[in-house]
């Protein structure tokens, strides 16, 4: 039977592939003139790398915690929806703008998070969506994204 | 006693006394609302600070700090689902005695042992910090390095999964501040042309987006059910029996937590750990612990809150953040033109001591509004998860857009938010990275300052005998684990 798998393996190769794309960026660097003292543009960022890697090896050679994989949930594809409203929530606000964007993310973030009554939801997310109206554009004079359609209709 | 004079002369000021009311208000909430801690609270505040000045928004973002680890006691007790970190340890026994029927009495203590906590390390920070800053005016760039190198190393021990895992996310925060333009060279570092990226990573959008983004998605995944909450008639001021009973655990916490918070790194959760366990083990009455015991109450929460305290010291006097959330409002000064080091005490010392003052305002605010408001506050535990995270994530959007008003930086916030998230999933804890980013960009303008005295020779470093002992202790330390397991080996 194969052993289970450890984890660390996994990220350690990460941390190193991070690591060697740094050590590697630091070659396009636009050169320094000759004969500045001291440590120029690039070899802080060689020695953080070369201490990833050396720290990356130490993990890969680590034995998982047994604490982790329980803490860690499979993430359910109800996550992923709300994973994807949140991203979907930037194009949202260039199109209408980031106060009536607001109300409408609440009420359907809070309906796929669930167990919250709908109509709760969308009187929260009304007085969410005025408090912050009233504190960061009236109060804190912020300039909030106004989006296309209030471009459009001259808000 | 002057300057601290002149501190509480500005807390007379109705507009700063109105923030540390305000923030010690706040604290207090989202302190016990389970999953935003304290750090998380000052990161999404910081936008909102910028345009208040640094003396009122230094003193919100104190009392915010101070207030929060009390709050996440109250749920700990209230509901066994600690608010704050800092106060898992209060849930242990906290909890049990609530389920006994004293939730008022461990409430009460909670406040009594918090407040005392918080007030003797404020009193050990006005002492120690102007004493520490002095000291540290003797020190050059070469002790700088060493301290800041010392300051990472003790990352190993911030918790989460593993010692190696905290070092590898410090080292990755110090790799992150090296973005951006190299001011001895003028050289673009790792920007690929990104206009965002061109000035360096900056704070706000990064800390908002490790702490509050990445717990959202985490809880996301969680998807954490409501709590349930045990009755509670009032907070009752323990009696003097109880208070004799738990003098000497309430002493032993201020300590230990003035103590683990001034170390670099560490702060209230590991004081708070430590405090239980010191306070169980110099108990008289140790058969009571694991079952609702008042001692075991009293020393956490005395600890967590005097960590506060301590963990303001080096951030004030060096610049060496004492905890993640000092990290956050060292980074919080930063982006106010305040520059913590021994010369904040001569340049601004009317901020310094507003700042003590603040704590210490705050302190007495949350223990009148622990006594009084501890069945309002322990009803915040009862929001809805789908309104609370939501929420939490529109406010970290207007949060990172705000200070620049750009989406580059609202798009930087979200990618902190999902590395924060796969930290989180992955056994990583997020507070070193702030660690390293906030502490990476002085490791090596003071690495650089230090080889142009020394001639490019490191050996020299040998000749400072401040930052070898510093450089000694954190290679002692790091090595600590392999140099114990060598000799466990060798008498097995």
């Amino acid at each position: 039977m194969r052993g289970a798998r450890n984890p660390n393996h996994a990220i350690a190769a990460s941390i190193a592939a991070v690591a060697f794309a740094a050590i590697a960026a630091t070659f396009t660097f636009d050169p320094v003139p000759p004969g500045l003292p001291g440590l120029g543009a690039v070899e802080f960022p060689r020695l953080v790398s070369a201490i990833l890697l050396l720290l990356a090896l130490i993990l890969g050679l680590t034995a998982a915690s047994s604490a982790n994989e329980d803490d860690s949930p499979r993430i359910s594809s109800r996550a992923w929806l709300i994973f994807a409203l949140c991203l979907g929530f930037l194009p949202l606000v260039e199109i209408i703008g980031m106060i009536p964007a607001i109300p409408i993310f609440l009420l359907v973030a809070g309906l796929l998070w669930g167990g919250t009554p709908w109509l709760t939801l969308a009187l929260s997310a009304l007085g969410m969506g005025i408090s912050i109206w009233l504190v960061f554009v009236k109060i804190f004079r912020l300039t909030l994204p106004k989006g296309w359609l209030g471009s459009m209709l001259g808000f | 006693m002057e300057g601290f004079l002149g501190g509480l002369a500005i807390l007379l000021d109705p507009w700063v006394m109105f923030m540390v009311l305000l923030g010690t208000v706040l604290g207090i909430f989202v302190g016990a609302l389970p999953g935003i801690s304290g750090s998380t609270t000052i990161a999404l505040m910081l936008p909102l600070t910028i345009t208040m000045g640094p003396i009122p928004a230094i003193c919100f973002l104190g009392a915010i700090y101070c207030a929060a680890n009390f709050g996440g006691s109250i749920t700990a007790i209230m509901v066994n689902a600690p608010g704050d970190p800092s106060a898992s340890a209060t849930a242990l026994e906290g909890y049990k005695m609530a389920e006994k029927g004293q939730a008022g009495l461990a409430l009460g203590m909670s406040a009594v042992s918090s407040a005392i906590g918080g007030i003797f390390s404020i009193f050990v920070l006005i002492i120690a910090a102007p004493l520490l800053a002095r000291a540290a005016y003797s020190f050059g760039p070469p002790e700088y390095f060493a301290l800041a190198v010392f300051g990472l190393s003790m990352c190993a021990a911030i918790g989460g999964d593993s010692a190696v895992k905290n070092l590898i996310a410090a080292a990755l925060g110090v790799l992150l501040a090296t973005v951006g333009m190299d001011l001895t060279t003028g050289t673009e570092r790792f920007a690929f042309g990104i206009d965002e990226l061109a000035d360096g990573i900056k704070f706000v959008p990064v800390l908002i987006g490790l702490f509050a983004v990445g717990e959202m998605l985490d809880q996301v995944v969680r998807r954490a059910e409501k709590s349930k909450i045990i009755a509670l008639d009032a907070a009752r001021v323990p009696g003097m029996a109880e208070f004799r009973k738990c003098n000497r655990s309430i002493w032993l916490g201020s300590v230990i937590g003035t103590f683990i918070g001034a170390l670099p790194a560490l702060g209230a959760t590991t004081a708070a750990l430590i405090g239980y366990n010191e306070t169980r083990r110099w108990s008289k009455h140790k058969e009571e612990f694991g079952k609702g015991s008042i001692e075991g109450v009293a020393g956490p929460e005395a600890a967590n809150n005097a960590a506060v305290g301590g963990s303001m010291v080096p951030t004030l006097a060096l610049g060496i953040p004492g905890s993640a959330t000092t990290a956050i409002i060292l980074a919080g000064l930063i982006v106010q033109g305040v520059r913590p080091g021994p010369h904040l005490f001569t340049e601004q010392p009317t901020l310094l001591y507003a700042v003590f003052a603040s704590m210490l305002a705050a302190n007495l605010f949350y223990l009148g509004l622990g006594l009084y408001m501890a069945r309002f506050f322990a009803r915040i535990s009862l929001i809805p998860p789908a309104i609370l995270w939501p929420s939490v994530f529109v406010l970290s959007i207007i949060g990172a857009y705000g200070p620049d008003q750009s989406m580059g930086d609202v798009v930087i916030m979200l990618v902190a938010g999902v590395v924060g998230f796969l930290f989180r999933r992955t056994g990583f804890s997020p507070a070193p990275l702030i660690m390293g980013l906030v502490l990476g960009g002085k490791m090596e303008e003071t690495l650089k300052q230090s080889l142009i005295i020394f001639g490019d020779d490191v050996s020299m470093f040998a000749t400072r005998p401040i930052a070898m002992t510093l450089l000694c202790i954190t290679a002692a330390g790091l090595l600590w684990p392999l140099i114990s397991r060598f000799w466990r080996s060798r008498g097995a």
